[in-house]
């Protein structure tokens, strides 16, 4: 369940910026780290519990490792969170069912 | 290209146990009472949400300003088996009375207290190609503004300001 994960991830505040850096665009390690009140190491683990999540993806270019957002993976948490109709109707058969007052106090 | 090829319908169905009627009277009377509150097009906060229950009824979204914004009006009032509205809103999610993609409702009963309720969003190539394709694709999977109000408030209990 890829959302499931995409959703543990995103509540660590610090790897919620760390991915808010990447949706401006494609940033190295470095590029991300700096600003941030932590270490480039633990930048890159965050970025790595983002990749496993399917959130942001990396390519090599020379020694450096570029991420970036994976759209994909924001499509299937979107998804996730909701889902028009399905959403609807479900409220819908809720309300439908809850017992009304005046009719049948007891079944 | 062309603006009248069909785009496929949404299909929806649920099963729920309650008299037609009343399933119908909940469904159109009491919008309200079930409609999610995150899914309004106009000012939010929405404070209530209404379907004049009649044929050329509108659906209402009340903001907690009083200001209102129709959501779509319906073109077939049969109660308590069927309802049509046109929904009145564009590929971004805004009210636009031009708009003609319709939702129709059809209440079966399968038992005295089992109603069977069938949704089918459909017309979407009235609104063009693209513009349908991508309404048909919010109304079936997602709802536009939810990722985005998610990664709202992750910026907002963030406790570093991003820049």
């Amino acid at each position: 369940m890829t959302y499931g994960n995409a959703l543990t991830v995103l509540a660590d505040p610090t790897r919620r910026q760390v991915f808010e850096r990447l949706r401006a665009g494609p940033h190295a390690v470095n590029a991300i780290a700096a600003g941030l009140p932590v270490s480039r190491p633990a930048v890159s683990q965050h970025l790595k519990a983002l990749k496993a999540a399917g959130l942001v993806q990396e390519r090599s270019e020379g020694v450096r490792r570029i991420y970036s957002v994976r759209r994909e993976g924001l499509a299937d948490l979107r998804d996730w969170l909701d889902s028009f109709w399905d959403d609807a109707l479900e409220a819908f058969k809720r309300e439908a069912e809850k017992p009304t007052a005046k009719k049948t106090r007891s079944r | 290209m062309s603006r009248s090829t069909p785009i496929e319908p949404v299909r929806k169905s649920v099963r729920v146990t309650a008299p037609i009627a009343h399933a119908f009277e909940v469904f159109t009377s009491g919008l309200t009472r079930w409609w999610p509150h995150n899914h309004g097009i106009g000012k939010k906060p929405i404070q209530k949400v209404l379907l004049e229950p009649r044929l050329g009824g509108r659906w209402l979204e009340i903001s907690q300003d009083g200001s209102e914004t129709s959501v779509a009006t319906i073109i077939q009032w049969e109660p308590p088996h069927r309802l049509v509205m046109v929904w009145q809103v564009n590929a971004q999610w805004k009210p636009d009375v031009t708009m003609k993609s319709e939702v129709d409702v059809r209440f079966t009963a399968e038992g005295a207290n089992v109603t069977h309720v069938e949704l089918v969003h459909h017309k979407f190539e009235t609104m063009g190609a693209q513009a349908g394709a991508s309404l048909r694709k919010d109304v079936n999977g997602g709802w536009p503004g939810l990722i985005e109000r998610f990664a709202q408030e992750a910026e907002r209990s963030s406790p570093i300001q991003a820049h």
